[in-house]
C-alpha cells in the first residue's frame, strides 16, 4: 500500500493516537527507570524524549498483547546507554557494568520501594513550610535554583545543601513512618 | 582517596548527582563505592528514587501547591529552560515516513518537553483550584490604586479582601448583580458576593431585584438594599446615605431596629448623633454617575493614540506585514497589508472566522472559533531576523498545541508560533536537516487570563541567535538558538496550521486557535526590548491594565 494514500494516512494517525496514550501512561515509570542511570532531571528527560522518538519508530514491532512500560523501559535502556557513551562524566559513574547493576537491582527493590514511597506524599504535608517551599519550587515549578536561591535569600551552594537535607528529611519520614519514636516530621 | 558508606561525603556526592553538579572525582569515587559495596549501592538507588519521584510526581503535590504556577508573575526569567528541548530526526531524506516523524517528534517534544504538559494537566484537576471570588473589576477610569496592595487589573476576579483606591474611579460586579461604583479616595472591603465595608470614601450601588438584601456596612450605617440605587459617603466619622431609586433599610447600630428610607431621602449619621433625614442629593455623586460616558471617552482616547502609533510605524521598512484589522469587511474576504512593503506582499485571505469587537469597543477584530477559521497569507523571500507581534484575546486553550502564526507543514527554515495548553509559549524553527529546535517560555498564560486582550511577542534575532518570547511588553524568556539564518516564512496562517502533506483529520495536527485577534505584524528584523515594550503601551486597550501580570 502506498504511503501516501489516505488509508494509510488513517492508520497512520490511529497508530499515532495510541502510542501517545500508551506513552503517556508510562512516561513517569520510563522516566524514574532512566533517572536510577542518570539522576540529573534535565538530563533525564533528554533521554526519555530520545526513547519516545526510538519507540514510536518501532511502534509497528510492538505487541499489544503484552504490557507497554516493560517494553518501553528496554529502549530507554539502550538510549540511556548510548546518551552515557557520549557524556563522559556519566561514564566515569556507571563504567565497569554498574549501569546494568543499578537496572537490575532496582528491579529486585522495586515492591520494597513502592511500598516506602506510598508515604512521601503524606510526608511531603509535613515538611515544615520553607522547606516544602523549596521542594515544589525545584522539583515541582521546575524553577531555576539561582532563582530559589535569591527568593529564599540564599547562596546558591546553600540552596543545594537545603534541598539535601530536605530529602534527608522525607527519607527519614518514608522509612520511619508508622514508627512514632523514629519520626522526624 | 577512598569514598566510604556512610559518610559525609557519601551523602554529598549523591545530593551532587542528583542535582547535576558532581565533579568528575565524585562521579569516579562513586562508581568505585557503588559496584563494591551493595549498601551502599542499595542507599543510592533509595535515594535516587525519591529524587526521581519528587521530579516524575505531581500529584505529590496536589496537596501542597501553595501557589498557581503562575511563574509569568514573577521577574523576568531568562533562560528559563536552558536545556533548550531540542530533537533532531536524523533521516536525511524527506520522504513520507521522515515526514511523519518529524511531525510526530515535534509534537512530541512540545507535549512533553520537561513534562510540563502532564504537569498542568494534573494540576488543573487539583482540589482547591476553585475560585474564592466573589465579584469582579469591570470598568476604571484614571483608577490608581495604593501602590503597596496588588494591583487589580481590569476584568480581574475579585476575592474577599479590601481596595484601597487612591483616586479616579472603578466599577465592581458583585457576582449576586449588585453593581458598586467607587471614587477615591476610598477603602473598601469585600466580604461576601452580598456584602461590603466601607470605611472611607464615595460610593453609588445600583441594586437589581435578584441581588435584593446587598448589604455594605459603613461607620454606623449598616445599609440593607431593598433593590435600589443609592449613594454612600463616608468622610471621618460622618456618614451620608442617599437613595436615588427604590428603598433600603439601615441601621446605626448592630442592634437598633431597622429605619426604612425611601427615594428621594437622605440619611446622615455624625459621631455618636441620631441619624439625620435630609433630601436625597444627587449632585455630590455625578462623577460616579458619569462612568460610563467617562469610561467611553477614555477608551476613544486610547483607541485614537493606538492608531497614532500605527501611522507612525507604517514608514519602518522592516514592517513587511501589517493587519491593523482596521479594512476589512464582513463581505470582504481579502484582509488588506498596511505595512510598509504593502506592494510586495499581498493581502491576506480570511477563511471562515467572524468580525467581532476588538480591544476598544469599536475596533474591529477576528475571531476565531471552528476549526477552519483562519488568516491565510503569503510571505516571500529569506530574513536574517524577524519579529512577530500580536494582540489576541484567548478564550480557551483546548489544543494541546494552539497555532498562532504557522508557516505551511515543515519546510527548513520556517517557524511555528504557538502556544500549549498548559500556558506556555512556543517557537518552532524548522532546522536545514529536517531537524528542528523548539524554544519554549514558561507558563505565562493561565485560564485567569482567557477573555483578556494580551499583547504577544516573539523576536527571533539571527545575529546573536537568540529567540526571545514576550508578554505584555516584558520578557519572559530568552534562549540560544542553534540554526543560522535566513529564516523564512513562506505561505502561513494566523490562528491555525496547514500541515500538508499530513491528514488535516487527525485530531492530533488540529492546531486551530480559539480566541479573537485584532492586530498582528511582522517586521523583517529584531525588534530591541524597548520597542516591543513600546509597542504594548502604545496600544493597550486600558491605561489601567497592569504591564506584568
Amino acid at each position: 500500500m502506498s504511503q501516501n494514500s489516505p488509508h494509510r494516512s488513517e492508520d497512520q494517525a490511529a497508530a499515532q493516537q495510541r502510542f501517545l496514550s500508551l506513552f503517556l501512561r508510562s512516561e513517569r515509570e520510563i522516566f524514574r527507570y532512566v533517572a536510577a542511570l542518570v539522576p540529573n532531571v534535565a538530563d533525564a528527560e533528554d533521554i526519555v524524549q530520545q526513547t519516545a522518538m526510538a519507540l514510536w519508530a518501532k511502534f509497528d514491532d510492538y505487541d499489544p498483547a503484552l504490557p507497554f512500560t516493560p517494553w518501553a523501559c528496554r529502549f530507554a535502556l539502550n538510549k540511556a546507554r548510548q546518551w552515557i557513551e557520549r557524556h563522559q562524566r556519566w561514564r566515569t559513574l556507571l563504567d565497569g557494568g554498574l549501569a546494568e547493576e543499578l537496572a537490575r537491582r532496582r528491579e529486585e527493590m522495586a515492591p520494597e520501594l513502592e511500598t516506602r514511597l506510598k508515604r512521601l506524599e503524606n510526608c511531603l504535608t509535613r515538611l515544615p513550610k520553607e522547606q516544602r517551599t523549596l521542594v515544589e519550587g525545584y522539583y515541582y515549578r521546575r524553577e531555576e535554583i539561582s532563582q530559589l536561591a535569591s527568593q529564599a535569600g540564599r547562596t546558591v551552594v546553600s540552596t543545594y545543601k537545603a534541598l539535601q537535607r530536605t530529602r534527608h528529611l522525607l527519607q527519614a519520614c518514608i522509612q520511619n513512618a508508622g514508627e512514632p519514636e523514629g519520626n522526624k516530621l | 582517596m577512598k569514598l566510604v558508606f556512610p559518610s559525609h561525603e557519601f551523602d554529598e556526592a549523591v545530593a551532587a548527582v542528583c542535582h547535576g553538579t558532581a565533579s568528575d572525582e565524585q562521579m569516579r569515587l562513586l562508581n568505585e563505592l557503588l559496584r563494591r559495596d551493595p549498601t551502599a549501592r542499595d542507599e543510592y538507588l533509595v535515594r535516587v528514587e525519591l529524587h526521581a519521584r519528587l521530579a516524575s510526581e505531581s500529584d505529590l503535590f496536589a496537596s501542597v501547591a501553595s501557589e498557581s504556577p503562575d511563574l509569568g508573575s514573577g521577574a523576568i526569567r531568562g533562560e528559563f529552560f536552558t536545556q533548550g528541548r531540542q530533537t533532531t530526526t536524523r533521516d536525511p531524506v524527506l520522504g513520507s515516513q521522515a515526514r511523519w516523524m518529524l511531525a510526530l517528534a515535534a509534537c512530541l517534544a512540545l507535549l512533553l518537553g520537561g513534562g510540563w504538559w502532564a504537569r498542568y494537566r494534573l494540576l488543573d484537576d487539583r482540589p482547591g483550584a476553585t475560585s474564592r471570588a466573589v465579584a469582579m473589576l469591570n470598568r476604571v477610569v484614571n483608577a490608581q490604586w495604593t501602590a503597596a496592595d496588588p494591583q487589580p487589573h481590569l476584568g480581574a476576579s475579585l476575592e474577599p479582601g479590601t481596595l484601597r483606591l487612591e483616586s479616579g474611579l472603578a466599577q465592581i460586579v458583585f457576582y449576586n448583580g449588585a453593581r458598586v461604583v467607587l471614587e477615591g479616595p476610598a477603602e473598601f472591603q469585600l466580604v461576601s458576593s452580598s456584602k461590603a465595608l466601607c470605611r472611607g470614601g464615595k460610593l453609588t450601588a445600583e441594586v437589581p431585584p435578584q441581588a435584593r438584601g446587598f448589604q455594605i456596612v459603613a461607620p454606623r450605617m449598616d445599609v440593607t438594599d431593598l433593590g435600589t440605587a443609592f449613594g454612600l459617603n463616608v468622610t471621618g466619622a460622618r456618614t451620608e446615605l442617599h437613595v436615588f431609586r427604590g428603598n433600603v433599610e439601615f441601621r446605626t447600630e448592630p442592634k437598633a431596629a431597622a429605619q426604612n428610607l425611601k427615594e428621594g431621602k437622605g440619611a446622615v449619621v455624625e459621631g455618636a448623633g441620631e441619624a439625620q433625614i435630609v433630601a436625597a442629593d444627587p449632585r455630590g455623586f455625578a462623577s460616579l454617575f458619569d462612568l460610563q460616558a467617562k469610561s467611553v471617552a477614555a477608551e476613544a482616547q486610547r483607541y485614537d493614540r493606538w492608531r497614532e502609533a500605527n501611522e507612525r510605524l507604517r514608514h519602518d521598512p522592516s514592517l513587511w506585514i501589517h493587519f491593523d484589522f482596521e479594512h476589512g469587511s464582513p463581505s470582504d474576504w481579502r484582509l488588506p497589508n498596511v505595512g510598509s512593503r504593502s506592494a510586495t506582499v499581498p493581502d491576506a485571505t480570511i477563511v471562515g472566522c467572524q468580525w467581532q469587537e476588538g480591544r476598544w469597543s469599536t475596533k474591529p477584530a477576528l475571531e476565531f472559533r471552528s476549526v477552519s477559521d483562519r488568516i491565510r497569507l503569503s510571505l516571500p523571500g529569506t530574513f536574517e531576523s524577524v519579529t512577530l507581534a500580536t494582540w489576541v484575546r484567548v478564550q480557551g486553550l483546548d489544543r494541546k498545541i494552539t497555532s498562532l502564526f504557522m508557516s505551511d507543514g515543515f519546510e527548513s527554515g520556517t517557524i511555528h508560533w504557538v502556544i500549549r495548553n498548559d500556558g506556555v509559549l512556543g517557537l518552532t524553527v524548522i532546522g536545514p536537516k529536517a531537524d528542528h529546535q523548539i524554544l519554549t517560555s514558561p507558563p505565562v498564560i493561565n485560564s485567569d487570563q482567557f477573555g483578556d486582550w494580551m499583547h504577544l511577542a516573539v523576536v527571533i534575532d539571527g545575529h546573536s541567535k537568540r529567540v526571545t518570547h514576550y508578554v505584555n511588553g516584558r520578557g519572559v524568556s530568552s534562549h540560544a538558538l542553534r540554526f543560522a539564518p535566513p529564516f523564512q516564512v513562506g505561505t502561513a496562517e494566523l490562528g491555525n496550521w496547514n500541515p500538508i502533506g499530513f491528514p488535516g483529520n487527525d485530531p492530533f495536527l488540529i492546531r486551530n486557535f480559539s480566541g479573537v485577534m485584532d492586530e498582528f505584524s511582522l517586521y523583517g528584523r529584531p525588534l530591541d526590548a524597548s520597542e516591543i515594550q513600546n509597542l504594548y503601551t502604545g496600544g493597550r486597550p486600558q491605561t489601567d491594565v497592569p504591564t506584568v501580570r
